[in-house]
C-alpha cells in the first residue's frame, strides 16, 4: 500500500513539474482526458460517429504535415494515399476475406508502396511543379477504379466490409487511441534526429546534400511514412464506413486535408489534430444550414489565415505562452521570469 | 614528398557559349593549402562546385585518394572527405544554430567519426565553440549577422571533419577584425588537433578568395584563374610578381 502512495506522489511529481506548467501541456492533457472521457458524459451515436470521423481525419491531416510541412515536399494529391489504403484494404477485407486487424496494416503496406511510385518521380521536382505532378495521381487512380468496376466497384465503390466490432463504445476507443498513438508517434518522429533533416531539407535542400545526407533517401522517406499513416486512416475509414467509395480519392479531399493542415498551423503535427477536431464537428453542427456550409468553412479559413498566418495554434500558443530570450524555454505568459534560468522574460 | 590527395585533369564546364571552367589540370598534396584567386567570372566557385559534385562536368576527372568523384553525388562526395562551404551562405534559417549544425553531424561519415561520442547536440556544441558562436547556439539563424554567418559555415564544416575543405570566399564581407578571426580560426583549423569532443587531422584547403594581403599569410600555393584557365600557379611571391597575373588584376599599363 505504502508502495503505492510513493509511486502515485512520484507521478503526481512528475505531472506537476512537467505538464502543469504550461498551458499547452495542460489542454493537451485535457485533450486526452475529455477523448477518453467522453463515453461517460454522453452515448449519443451521432456525437460518437462524429467524434470517429474526426479522429480518422485528425490522422490524415497530421500525416499530410509529416509530408509536407515538415518536409516541405508540397503534396495536393494527399487523398491518393487515403483513397489507397482504403480500396487495398477493403479488396483484401471484401475478397480475400482477411479480418480489419489485418487488411487495415496490409492496406497501409499499399499506401507506402503508393508512397514510393509516386515519390520516386517527384523527387527531380520541387515546388509548384511538385503540387501539380501530386496533384495528378489520385486523379490517375480514379480513372484506374473507373475502368475496373468488376474489381473496384466503379462508382458506388466496395461495399460490405466488415467492422472491427460491433460494439459503439468498442469502435469509439479503438479509433482514438489509434488516433493518439499514431499521433504522438508522429510527433515524435518530428522530435527525432529524423525529424531534423526533414526541416532541413525544407529549408535548403543543396545545404543538406553538402552534409553528406542522402536527401533522395529522406524524401523517399517521408513519402513512405506519410502514406503509411495516411494508409491506416484510409483503412480506418473504410471499415468505419463499411464502403470505400470514390469519393476517398476526390481532390476536394485532397485539399480539404492541405487546408486543415494550414488552418492548424503547419509544420507542427499538433495543429493539424486540432484543426480537425474544431472545424469537423463545426462543419457536422451547421448541417441544418446546407447552402450556407461550405460559405461558412470558407470563412472561418480564410478569416483565421488573414490574422493569423501561421495557422490558429501557434498563435494562441503564442498568446498564453512565452519563451525565455536566454534559455528558449516557454513559459506561462503571466509569469515575470523564467522557470528554468530565471531570466526577466520580455 | 607527401602523398597526393587531389589531382584534376582537364576538367571542363560550359555554360552555354562560355567555358566556365576550361581544361584546368592541378594537383595538390596533403595538408596542402591552395589558394584560388581570378577575377570575378573567372570560374573559381564554378571549379569548386564541380569538386564537390553540386555541377557536373562535362569533362575531365577529379581523383581523391584514388577514387573518381566526377559521376558521384554530393552527399557521397562529402562522405569521402570534402566539405564545402558556400559563399553566399545558406544556414537554415529557421532552425536553431546548434540545429543548423547537428544536421551536419548527423551524416554518415561524421557520425562514424566520432561514434563515442554519444550526443549529436555535444559535437554540434563543439563545432559552434571552435567557431566562437556557442554563446548564441539556441538563437535562430535568421538573426545571425554576416561575420557569424560565415563563421557558422565554418562550423558546419568543422562537423563533418573534412579531409579536404573548400571554403569560398571565408572572408567576404567581414570587418577587418572579423577577417583576423576568421583567419585565425582557418590557421587553427588547419594545424589540426583536438577541438572538444571533436577531432581534426589537419586537412587539406582550397581557399577562394579576393583578399589577398589575408590570402597570402595562410596558404602555401596560388593558383590564378582567368576566362576559366589557369593562369599562373606558384608560392604567393611568385604569383604577385608575375605579370600577366598583374595584367589581368589591374589592366595593362598605360591603359
Amino acid at each position: 500500500m505504502d508502495l503505492a502512495i510513493l509511486y502515485v506522489k512520484k507521478f503526481y511529481k512528475i505531472i506537476r513539474g512537467e505538464v502543469l506548467v504550461l498551458p499547452s501541456r495542460i489542454s493537451v492533457g485535457l485533450f486526452f482526458l475529455v477523448l477518453i472521457g467522453l463515453p461517460l458524459i454522453t452515448r449519443d451515436p451521432y456525437i460518437i460517429r462524429i467524434i470517429i470521423l474526426t479522429s480518422i481525419f485528425a490522422i490524415l491531416a497530421a500525416s499530410w504535415d509529416l509530408l509536407s510541412g515538415f518536409t516541405g515536399q508540397m503534396n495536393f494529391g494527399h487523398a491518393l494515399f487515403f483513397g489507397v489504403g482504403a480500396y487495398a484494404s477493403a479488396l483484401l477485407n471484401v475478397h480475400a476475406h482477411i479480418p480489419p486487424w489485418g487488411s487495415v496494416p496490409l492496406g497501409a503496406l499499399a499506401a507506402v508502396m503508393a508512397g514510393l511510385i509516386v515519390g520516386i518521380p517527384c523527387l527531380r521536382l520541387k515546388h509548384t511543379y511538385l503540387a501539380l505532378t501530386t496533384l495528378a495521381f489520385p486523379i490517375i487512380l480514379l480513372g484506374i477504379i473507373f475502368a475496373l468496376p468488376d474489381w473496384t466497384g466503379g462508382e458506388l465503390g466496395i461495399s460490405g466490409l466488415t467492422r472491427f466490432t460491433s460494439s459503439l463504445l468498442g469502435n469509439y476507443y479503438l479509433h482514438i487511441i489509434t488516433m493518439l498513438v499514431l499521433c504522438t508517434i508522429m510527433w515524435k518522429i518530428t522530435d527525432s534526429n529524423t525529424g531534423l533533416i526533414f526541416h532541413a531539407i525544407r529549408e535548403d535542400e543543396l545545404a543538406v546534400k553538402t552534409a553528406g545526407i542522402n536527401t533522395t533517401r529522406y524524401k523517399l522517406l517521408a513519402f513512405c511514412l506519410s502514406g503509411f499513416f495516411a494508409g491506416i486512416a484510409g483503412g480506418l475509414y473504410a471499415h468505419y464506413m463499411r464502403i470505400a467509395g470514390p469519393s476517398t480519392l476526390e481532390v476536394s479531399m485532397s485539399f480539404t486535408v492541405v487546408i486543415w493542415a494550414i488552418f492548424g498551423g503547419a509544420a507542427t503535427i499538433y495543429g493539424p489534430v486540432a484543426a480537425v477536431f474544431i472545424l469537423f464537428p463545426l462543419l457536422e453542427f451547421v448541417r441544418f444550414w446546407p447552402e450556407y456550409r461550405t460559405l461558412i468553412f470558407a470563412f472561418i479559413v480564410l478569416f483565421t489565415l488573414l490574422y493569423m498566418p501561421e495557422g490558429l495554434i501557434p498563435w494562441v500558443r503564442d498568446k498564453i505562452e512565452k519563451e525565455c530570450p536566454r534559455c528558449k524555454i516557454r513559459n506561462v505568459s503571466t509569469r515575470k521570469t523564467c522557470r528554468i534560468c530565471t531570466a526577466g522574460l520580455d | 614528398m607527401a602523398e597526393i590527395l587531389l589531382k584534376v585533369e582537364s576538367l571542363t564546364k560550359r555554360f552555354g557559349g562560355l567555358r566556365a571552367v576550361n581544361d584546368v589540370s592541378f594537383c595538390m598534396q596533403q595538408k596542402e593549402v591552395l589558394g584560388l584567386i581570378g577575377p570575378n567570372g573567372a570560374g573559381k566557385t564554378t571549379l569548386l562546385r564541380l569538386l564537390t559534385g553540386i555541377l557536373k562536368p562535362d569533362s575531365g576527372s577529379v581523383i581523391f585518394k584514388g577514387t573518381e568523384l566526377v559521376g558521384l553525388k554530393t552527399w557521397n562526395i562529402v562522405n569521402r572527405g570534402v566539405a564545402c562551404t558556400f559563399q553566399n551562405m545558406r544556414p537554415f534559417r529557421r532552425l536553431p544554430i546548434i540545429a543548423n549544425v547537428m544536421v551536419y553531424c548527423l551524416s554518415p561519415r561524421s557520425m562514424h567519426r566520432g561514434e563515442w561520442v554519444k550526443k549529436v547536440e555535444d559535437k554540434a556544441m563543439d563545432a559552434l565553440e571552435f567557431a566562437g558562436i556557442s554563446d548564441m547556439a539556441l538563437e535562430k539563424a535568421s538573426v545571425l549577422s554576416q561575420g557569424d554567418l560565415k563563421r557558422l559555415e565554418i562550423a558546419r564544416a568543422v562537423a563533418t571533419d573534412p579531409e579536404l575543405l573548400l571554403l569560398d570566399e571565408p572572408f567576404g564581407g567581414l570587418s577587418p577584425a572579423e577577417t583576423d578571426l576568421m583567419a585565425k580560426s582557418i590557421h587553427r583549423l588547419h594545424k589540426g588537433g583536438r577541438f572538444g569532443r571533436l577531432h581534426s587531422e589537419g586537412p587539406a584547403m582550397i581557399i577562394v578568395e579576393h583578399k589577398l594581403q589575408q590570402l597570402m599569410k595562410i596558404v602555401d600555393r596560388i593558383i590564378v584563374l582567368n576566362f576559366g584557365t589557369i593562369l599562373a600557379e606558384g608560392t604567393p611571391e611568385e604569383v604577385v610578381k608575375n605579370p600577366q597575373v598583374i595584367e589581368a588584376y589591374l589592366g595593362k599599363e598605360g591603359d
